[in-house]
C-alpha cells in the first residue's frame, strides 16, 4: 500500500461507509458524536506544557500556542478517513518543507493511536518510539496515524528502522497537510482496518518534528531537564519522562489537572535503565462509545 | 576502505559514549553531492560568490561533506556544544590534494591547491549555555549563533549555511511571571565578510591610517508579553555599530606627545550605524478561534560616515548595500554638486507596517481566507535582516516560478548566491505598498489556493511642481545594483562579477531604486493539489498557473520608456510513491514573458523582449535504512527574442542534474 506502512488490514473493510459530517464541538465542551465515527473532540487550551512543567524550545520557530491541541475531528467518507488536529496558532513552514519533500509545515508533529476492538491483550502498550509512554492493557492501540511534516518515504524509513514490528500498524496518510491551524491526514479506510466505529478510542499525543532524531526516536524531539534552541524543558534529561507536550484525556473533571496527573506518573529515578513501567500511562479517550 | 573504518571507529565510540555519558550528544552526518550539466564549469555549487573567486562554484562534479556535533552537559546548569564541519569544496577529482601549498610552486595536478582542497575540518562553531542564579535570569549563551531570536526587519536568522558564523554573549530571562514580560538581549560580533568587503574599509590603500578595526559590534533587546492568552505584544530592538580608529587621532597622525593631545590611546569613529525597531501584535481572539489578527510596525535608521566606507553606489565594489544619504539637494548645493556625490552624510530614515487578517475555515466550508496589508517605507533596509530562507510578506511574489520557490525580504542585502538551481530565489520588498487576498480551500484530498497582490512603490519618482520628472540619485546615494528592469530568470542565472546573470539581465533581486520609477505590479496566482482517485501509488496531482503584470512608466513626461511585462506561466506535476521507500515526481512548466521597453536608456532608448521557456522536471528520492537518495533532472529550453536594432538573440539547450546522498547518525 503506497505511502503506508500498513499491510493488508485485519479487518474487512466497508465499502459503503456514509459520509459523515464533522460534528461541531457540544456547547458543554464535551466530545460531539454524529453517527459512522465521526466526532469531534475538544481540548482545553493552554495545556501545552505536558505534565504541567514543559516549557517550549527557545528558538524563535517554535511560536506560542504550536503545540497546543485545541480539537481532533474524524471525518469518514466513502473510502477515506479524515484526521484533523487543531493546534492554538496558525501553522507555519519555517524550515521551508518543499526543500526537503516535506508536506507544508515545520514543527509539529501528531501521533494518533487507535484502539479499535477495546480488549485486553490485542493491541500494543507502547507508545510509539520517542514518546516514552504507555497505554493500559486493555486500551492497547491497534493503529497509529503518523502526521509528520516529513515526506511519506522518509517517515516509512525511519518506521522501518525504528518500529519495523509495528509497521503493519502503523499509518503513514496519503495526504498530509497544514490548512490555517489544522493539520490535516486523509487516509484509506483500509488500512484502519475498516471505517471508525462509535466505540474506537483515540489517543493523540503532540510532538515536534525533529529532522535528526536520536537512535531510538522516531523523528520526535526530546524533553529535556532545561529547553534549549531546539529541546523542550521542564522533563529530565533521561528517556523516563512522557516526551508528548500535549494529549487529550476522557471527558470529566478539570481536564488540564487530568493531563497533568496523568504525565506526572512516571519513575523519576529510573535513568539508564529505564523499563516500561517507568513510563507513564496515558488513556485512550472513547468520544462515543456507549 | 580507510574512511569505513574510521566510520564504524567513530560510531563504536560514539555508542560507548553514549552508554557512560548521559546526556552526551555526539551525531554525525554525511552528506555527498553530485552535479551535472552540459557546460564547461566544474563545481559543486550552481552559484556561488561572484565577488572573488574561489573553488567552490561551478556545474560539473561530485562533493562531500561531513559534520560532527558533540554536545555535553557539563553540570546541571552548564551545557557545551561544538560543531566540526569539513570544509566544502573539494571534488571527489582532488583526491591528491592534501594542502601542501608551496606558494609559487606547481604540483603535479599543474596548480598549487592549497587548504581550501584539502577538505579539511574547520571548527564551526562553539557555544556554553549556564544559568546563573541571578534573579530573572532563565540562561546566559556565550558562543555561536544563528541570529534566529530576533526577527527579519531587525537582525534576522542567517541562511542555513551561515548558521554557527556569529558570535553571541546572551541573556534570556523573565522580568514578570507566566511569560507577562520576558526579555533576550545580547551583544554579537559583527560579521565584517560582508559588512566590509575586501576585509578593509576600502579606504586602506589611500590612507593606512583608516584600517579596518575588527570591533565592531551589534546589540539587540527583545522584550514579548503575553498579557493574557489572546494577546502577544513583541518589542524588538537592534543597533549595529561599526566602529574605526579615528584617522584624526593625535596618537595615530604624529609624535606621541601629550602637547599634541597624544595620550597613547585611539578614538573610535563610526563608519556605520544602523537602528532598526519592531513592534508586533498577534490577537488571537479566544472567543473566536477561527480567527487571528496581527500587525507590525517596524523602523529603520541607517548612517554611514563616507571618511570610512567606500561608497557602494558609486564604485560598485565598496561598503554593505545601503543608501548614502547626503542632505544634497536639500542643502542647497548645485546640480553639479549633486552629480559629484556632494553634500552632508545624513541618515536614511524610514517606517514599515503589515497587518494580517487570517479567518481559518469560519463557515466549516473548508474555505479559508487571509487578507494582507504592506506598506514598506522606500528607505527601509535591514542590514542585518534575514538574507533569504525567511519571507515577511504571503503573497507569491515577482520572483516565485513553478518549480522555483521563492519569498520577500526587508532588506538591499539580499542573498540568492551560495546555492544550488534548485534552491529558493529571494527579492526585496522595500518600498513595497499595497495588498495580498488568498482565498484558500481544502476538503478531504483536494487543496486550492487563489491570490491576488497588488503592488504599488515608495520608491517610484514623482514629479515637480513644473510636472518635470525628477530623477533619483542612483550614481551616488540610491544603490541600483546596475540592473533594474525586467523579470529575474532564476531558471537560467549564472552570476557574474557584479552578481547579475551573464547572459540575460533582468532585474538584480536586491534592486529597488531607479532613476526614474513609476512602477505598479498586479498578480494572481492559482495552485491546487489532488490526490488522484481509484490508483495505486498515491498519484497526486499539483498545478500552478501565474499572471504578473509590471509596469514601469519611468519618466513621466515620456511614452516611449514605458516597461510593460506581462508573465504567464503554467506548471503541472504529478508526484507518485510506488513502494514505501520510493517516490518520483514528473513535471513540466511553461512559461512566457512579453516585456515592452525592458533594456536600454532613457539616453539611447528602450528595446523590448520575449522569452519563452519549457522545462522538464524528473525527481527521484529513495529513503532505505536510513539513508536517504535523491535525484533531480532537468531539461530547459529557453528562447530570448530581442529587438535587432541592439540585440541578438539567444537560445539555451540545458540538461541538468543534481544527485545527493545523505546519512546521519
Amino acid at each position: 500500500m503506497a505511502g503506508c506502512a500498513t499491510t493488508s488490514p485485519t479487518t474487512p473493510s466497508t465499502t459503503a461507509a456514509a459520509t459523515a459530517a464533522p460534528a461541531p464541538a457540544s456547547a458543554s465542551g464535551g466530545p460531539a458524536c454524529s453517527g459512522s465515527g465521526a466526532f469531534t473532540f475538544p481540548d482545553p487550551v493552554g495545556d501545552d506544557n505536558g505534565p504541567g512543567t514543559y516549557t517550549y524550545p527557545t528558538d524563535a520557530v517554535y511560536k506560542p500556542g504550536s503545540f497546543d491541541i485545541t480539537e481532533l475531528q474524524v471525518v469518514p467518507s466513502a473510502d477515506q478517513v479524515e484526521f484533523r488536529v487543531s493546534v492554538n496558532g496558525r501553522i507555519e513552514d519555517p524550515w521551508d518543507s518543499p526543500a526537503w519533500g516535506g508536506n507544508g509545515f515545520s514543527v509539529q508533529m501528531v501521533f494518533i493511536h487507535i484502539d479499535t476492538d477495546h480488549k485486553p491483550g490485542s493491541g500494543v502498550q507502547d507508545g510509539l518510539p520517542g514518546t516514552n509512554v504507555r497505554f493500559k492493557a486493555e486500551e492497547a492501540w491497534d493503529r497509529a496515524v503518523i502526521i509528520s511534516p516529513q515526506g511519506a518515504i522518509r517517515v516509512n524509513s525511519e518506521i522501518e528502522q525504528k518500529a519495523p514490528q509495528w509497521k503493519d500498524r502503523i499509518i503513514v496518510p496519503r495526504v498530509t497537510r497544514a490548512s490555517g491551524r489544522t493539520l490535516i491526514a486523509v487516509v484509506d479506510t483500509r488500512a484502519l482496518g475498516g471505517p471508525p466505529q462509535d466505540s474506537w478510542g483515540y489517543q493523540v499525543l503532540m510532538q515536534s518534528n525533529e529532522g535528526f532524531p536520536a537512535k531510538t526516536d522516531l523523528l520526535t524531539r526530546k524533553v529535556n531537564e532545561f529547553e534549549g534552541q531546539h529541546r523542550f524543558g521542564g522533563g529530565t534529561d533521561y528517556d523516563n519522562d512522557p516526551h508528548v507536550i500535549d494529549i487529550i484525556v476522557p471527558p470529566g473533571g478539570d481536564p488540564v489537572q487530568k493531563q497533568h496527573e496523568i504525565l506526572s506518573k512516571y519513575n523519576k529515578a529510573a535513568t539508564t535503565d529505564v523499563k516500561p513501567a517507568d513510563l507513564a500511562v496515558v488513556p485512550m479517550v472513547y468520544p462515543c462509545a456507549k | 576502505m580507510t574512511r569505513a573504518i574510521a566510520i564504524a571507529a567513530a560510531l563504536t565510540l560514539a555508542a560507548a559514549a553514549r552508554a557512560d555519558t548521559v546526556n552526551f550528544d555526539l551525531n554525525g552526518h554525511l552528506y555527498t553531492k553530485y552535479m551535472y550539466q552540459n557546460d564547461n564549469t566544474q563545481g559543486c555549487l550552481s552559484i556561488s560568490n561572484p565577488f572573488w573567486v574561489d573553488n567552490i562554484g561551478g556545474h560539473n562534479g561530485a562533493c562531500t561533506e561531513f559534520e560532527l556535533n558533540i554536545k555535553a552537559r557539563v553540570s546541571d546548569k552548564v551545557s557545551a556544544g561544538v560543531r566540526l564541519q569539513s570544509r566544502w569544496g573539494m571534488l571527489w577529482q582532488d583526491w591528491w590534494e592534501n594542502g601542501d601549498l608551496k606558494p609559487g610552486v606547481q604540483d603535479t595536478s599543474g596548480e598549487s591547491l592549497g587548504m581550501n582542497h584539502a577538505q579539511y575540518i574547520k571548527l564551526r562553531g562553539a557555544f556554553v549555555r549556564l544559568a546563573p542564579p541571578i534573579p530573572t535570569v532563565k540562561w546566559v549563551t556565550i558562543g555561536s549563533t544563528d541570529f534566529s531570536m530576533w526577527n527579519e526587519w531587525t537582525i534576522g536568522k542567517a541562511r542555513y549555511i551561515d548558521r554557527d558564523n556569529g558570535d553571541i554573549v546572551m541573556v534570556e530571562g523573565e522580568l514578570l511571571p507566566d511569560r507577562m514580560l520576558s526579555y533576550t538581549t545580547g551583544a554579537m560580533a559583527l560579521p565584517k565578510l560582508w559588512a566590509g568587503p575586501g576585509w578593509q574599509t576600502g579606504l586602506k590603500d589611500s590612507d593606512p591610517l583608516a584600517a579596518l578595526y575588527g570591533t565592531d559590534w551589534a546589540f539587540a533587546l527583545k522584550l514579548d508579553s503575553r498579557a493574557n492568552r489572546d494577546f502577544r505584544l513583541k518589542l524588538v530592538t537592534t543597533l549595529v555599530k561599526d566602529w574605526e580608529a579615528d584617522r584624526n587621532s593625535p596618537f595615530l597622525t604624529g609624535p606621541a606627545s601629550a602637547a599634541r593631545g597624544a595620550d597613547h590611546s585611539v578614538a573610535l569613529a563610526t563608519r556605520f550605524r544602523g537602528l532598526n525597531a519592531t513592534l508586533d501584535a498577534v490577537w488571537t481572539p479566544a472567543s473566536r478561534d477561527w480567527m487571528q489578527l496581527s500587525g507590525l510596525i517596524a523602523a529603520s535608521s541607517n548612517y554611514v560616515n563616507p571618511d570610512y566606507a567606500t561608497n557602494l553606489v558609486r564604485n560598485g565594489q565598496g561598503f554593505s548595500p545601503v543608501v548614502f544619504k547626503t542632505d544634497c539637494p536639500m542643502s542647497g548645493c548645485t546640480a553639479q554638486d549633486l552629480a559629484n556625490g556632494l553634500g552632508n552624510s545624513v541618515s536614511s530614515n524610514a517606517i514599515a507596517a503589515t497587518a494580517l487578517l487570517e479567518l481559518f475555515d469560519p463557515f466549516k466550508s473548508g474555505l479559508s481566507v487571509k487578507l494582507q496589508l504592506f506598506d514598506i517605507g522606500s528607505e527601509y533596509n535591514a542590514i542585518m535582516g534575514a538574507r533569504r530562507e525567511a519571507d515577511v510578506l504571503i503573497t507569491d511574489g515577482i520572483i516565485a516560478g513553478g518549480f522555483t520557490r521563492g519569498g520577500q525580504l526587508p532588506t538591499l542585502n539580499i542573498a540568492n548566491e551560495f546555492q544550488d538551481w534548485d534552491e529558493p530565489w529571494y527579492e526585496s520588498c522595500i518600498g513595497w505598498r499595497g495588498a495580498t487576498a488568498i482565498l484558500e480551500y481544502s476538503s478531504g484530498s483536494f487543496k486550492s489556493t487563489l491570490e491576488g497582490t497588488y503592488i504599488g512603490y515608495n520608491t517610484s519618482t514623482g514629479v515637480d511642481q513644473f510636472g518635470v520628472p525628477v530623477p533619483r540619485d542612483v550614481k551616488n546615494q540610491y544603490p541600483n545594483f546596475l540592473y533594474t528592469n525586467g523579470f529575474t530568470d532564476t531558471t537560467a542565472f549564472t552570476a557574474d562579477t557584479d552578481y547579475a546573470n551573464v547572459y540575460d539581465r533582468g532585474k538584480d533581486p536586491r534592486s529597488v531604486y531607479a532613476e526614474f520609477q513609476d512602477r505598479r505590479t498586479v498578480l494572481a496566482v492559482l495552485t491546487g493539489q489532488f490526490l488522484v482517485p481509484g490508483f495505486r501509488g498515491t498519484p497526486t496531482l499539483n498545478f500552478k498557473a501565474k499572471f504578473v503584470n509590471d509596469y514601469d512608466g519611468r519618466r513621466q513626461d515620456r511614452k516611449d520608456d514605458d516597461y510593460r511585462g506581462l508573465m504567464y506561466l503554467g506548471m503541472a506535476s504529478i508526484s507518485l510513491q510506488p513502494t514505501n521507500e520510493l517516490k518520483a515526481v514528473l513535471g513540466y512548466e511553461y512559461s512566457f514573458w512579453n516585456e515592452t521597453a525592458r533594456d536600454g536608456s532613457e539616453e539611447a532608448g528602450f528595446y523590448g523582449s520575449k522569452t519563452a521557456r519549457n522545462t522538464a522536471h524528473l525527481g527521484v528520492t529513495y529513503a532505505f535504512g536510513g539513508a536517504l537518495f535523491s535525484y533531480t533532472l532537468e531539461y530547459f529550453n529557453k528562447y530570448l527574442r530581442r529587438d535587432r536594432r541592439a540585440y541578438y538573440d539567444m537560445e539555451w539547450n540545458v540538461w541538468r542534474a543534481k544527485g545527493t546522498f545523505e546519512v546521519g547518525w
